[in-house]
């Protein structure tokens, strides 16, 4: 039974998983010549490890570890601050030399995108695995990190493939060989299903994917719903899930967060760093022409307990200097002098578009559309000069906190070793070779 | 291309013979072609068209239609975006090919290196900024500056990129 395949159609569709290995590190990696081989580790100024590269993940650094922590385990680790900046060109790039292969590919995550291969193989005049072998070669040629991917009937599947064999993978699983790579997977590995599901599966002695995807569709419909349909679905290599290329329209809710260390109770500091979570949420609404109805004000204290509290608005806006009293307040509920905190976070959400707010007879028009050119004019020098160039007083000394975050070399050195013409809040939008030459 | 079974679909022609028969004609007014495999290839269905610029409202600007053929600062300075990279000189090794300390070299991971061109490359371990010689299999790695000596690799060499460019700015 179990040597059955799961169907003899081999190539129905053809969906290909890419997901770049140890992405944040690999790129410091590829900067950094001198740290390939190395045990490299990127979150630095948040204390905790964002990423792992895969000679630290063999000494045992896991994701998520505090920095301490990984000098016990790993004392050669080589700790980096983060540098959003660069590891977003990298993503854009890869994302680019992608659709040199397909124009249907969907930006999944940073460092992971679906891709729809089906028909392809004409253009190529070779098999998907050709196809996904030369976009795998093209990526590694042209940046300098490794990426594994996987090819299948569905996205379920090849996501399996592509964490079938990391670093740098390749896995082909067509219609007749589902069975194969199913038979040992744990169900709990498989997309979508965490552990409440896993349990319930449990309790019916469905332990493998392969068991799950065998079962009959009328125990499936009686005891799961829809998503789980979908997933078994996507197991048995009927594809439920299209790759989806639209960018992102528009949001449900934006949320801006910054972990910062040492933790502090310093309330001005604190506030600081919740002024300017709201003043970034504030200028991503705007550039998707959004204003929020509620905003979300919450805390994270050192060891790692969460508060927060909601706050309904009297009119939909994305100004900041409208929210800041909801601010203030929020901020006062939940703010404990005697607590130590290493995070802040501001959620707007409620968004709606901003042309259709009504406004109500009691709404002071004429400070709104004071405020309207203000931001405006905010916005444009931002463009300008760079993000941040005008903030608001409240956000000082978050600022001098980024200051100091460089001084101690926490802030990424692309910041810090800048070319003639750049400055801290600008630079050109191409990464840099930490070569001696 | 489309497949013969696509194209009976989006003429409406039923049989694959008749298909043939129409590609055979739109291959004698070549408007199709075929490649050295035998495979079909577009030749002049695409005509060209002259680029005039985009008109928002009224007569579009005359001087507008002529800077639709410029090309940008960064195009010009890069060949290939996804895999063109910054590095800051900090030797003076290549300073008689006017690539002086400080100075921005731009970077290309996308092209082959080839005999001639100045390279970024890892000579046993050490990485350096040279013309690259090639003569047959024998490998060397120039410099402009009599100060330095011709490198000649003993274990490895990997070039990390090729060198399409030197940016300076002075103000």
């Amino acid at each position: 039974m179990s040597s059955q395949p799961i169907t003899i159609s081999s190539w129905p569709r053809a969906i290909l998983h890419l997901d770049a290995d140890a992405f944040f590190a690999s790129c410091e990696q590829a900067m950094h010549p001198e740290l390939r081989g190395k045990p490299v580790i990127t979150g630095r100024e948040r204390g905790i490890v964002a990423a792992a590269s895969y000679e630290a993940k063999a000494r045992g650094v896991k994701r998520g570890m505090r920095l301490s922590e990984v000098k016990k385990v790993c004392p050669d680790a080589v700790l980096l601050p983060s540098d959003y900046e660069t590891y977003s060109l990298f993503s854009l790039r890869m994302f680019e030399i992608i659709r040199r292969f397909s124009p249907d590919v969907e930006e999944y995550s940073i460092d992971e995108a679906f891709v729809d291969l089906t028909g392809l193989r004409r253009s190529f005049h070779g098999s998907y695995g050709i196809i996904a072998e030369k976009m795998q070669k093209s990526v590694e040629k042209e940046l300098g990190i490794t990426v594994s991917v996987g090819v299948s009937l569905s996205k379920v599947l090849a996501k399996i493939g592509s964490k079938h064999n990391k670093p740098n993978g390749l896995t082909l699983i067509p219609g007749r060989d589902i069975h194969l790579y199913l038979d040992k997977l744990p169900v709990e590995k498989v997309w979508g299903i965490g552990p409440n599901t896993t349990a319930f599966l449990g309790k019916f002695g469905i332990t493998t994917a392969l068991q799950f995807a065998r079962k009959d569709e009328a125990f499936i419909r009686k005891y799961l719903s829809k998503p789980y349909q979908e997933i078994w679905h996507e197991l048995n290599g009927r594809s439920a899930y299209p790759v989806v290329t639209e960018a992102k329209q528009t949001y449900q809710s934006i949320s801006k967060t910054k972990t910062f260390t040492p933790p502090s109770n310093d309330a001005t500091f604190v506030f600081a760093q919740l002024s300017k979570n709201l003043e970034n949420a504030c200028i991503k609404a705007r550039r998707y022409k959004l204003s929020a109805a509620r905003i979300i004000v919450f805390l994270r204290r050192q060891d790692f307990k969460d508060s927060g509290v909601e706050i309904k608005l009297s009119s939909p806006t994305a100004y900041p200097a409208n929210l800041f009293s909801a601010l203030r307040e929020g901020f006062n509920s939940i703010y404990n002098s005697r607590e130590l905190y290493r995070q802040t976070g501001v959620v707007l959400a409620g968004l709606v578009s901003e042309e259709n707010i009504q406004h109500s007879l009691f709404d002071d028009i004429v400070k709104i559309e004071k405020l309207e050119k203000i931001y405006k004019a905010v916005d444009s020098l931002s463009e300008r000069f760079g993000k941040h160039t005008i903030q608001h007083a409240s956000s000082m000394p978050a600022k001098l906190q980024a200051q100091h975050e460089g001084d101690r070399g926490d802030s990424p050195q692309r910041k810090e070793n800048l070319f003639k013409g750049e400055d801290r809040r600008q630079r050109l939008g191409l990464p840099v070779l930490n070569i001696k030459v | 291309m489309p497949s013969f079974s696509e194209l009976g679909e989006l003429t409406g022609i039923r049989s694959k013979g008749a298909v043939s028969k129409f590609i055979n004609k739109l291959i004698q007014n070549n408007i199709l072609g075929k490649d050295e495999k035998g495979k079909l290839i577009p030749k002049s269905i695409a005509a060209a068209a002259r680029v005039l610029g985009t008109v928002e409202a009224g007569f579009p600007s005359p001087a507008e239609e002529e800077l639709a053929d410029t090309m940008s600062l960064d195009d010009f300075l890069i060949q290939n975006p996804q895999s063109t990279f910054l590095l800051k000189v900090s030797g003076d090794s290549m300073s008689g090919a006017g690539i002086l300390p400080g100075d921005m070299v731009i970077v290309d991971k996308g092209q082959s290196p080839k005999s001639g061109d100045i390279v970024i490359a890892e000579v046993d371990g050490e990485w350096t900024m040279k013309y690259l010689r090639k003569r047959g299999s024998d490998v060397a790695l120039i410099p402009a500056n009599p100060k330095y000596k011709p490198i000649k690799p003993k274990k490895e060499l990997k070039i990390a990129g090729v060198v399409t460019a030197v940016v300076r700015k002075y103000k």
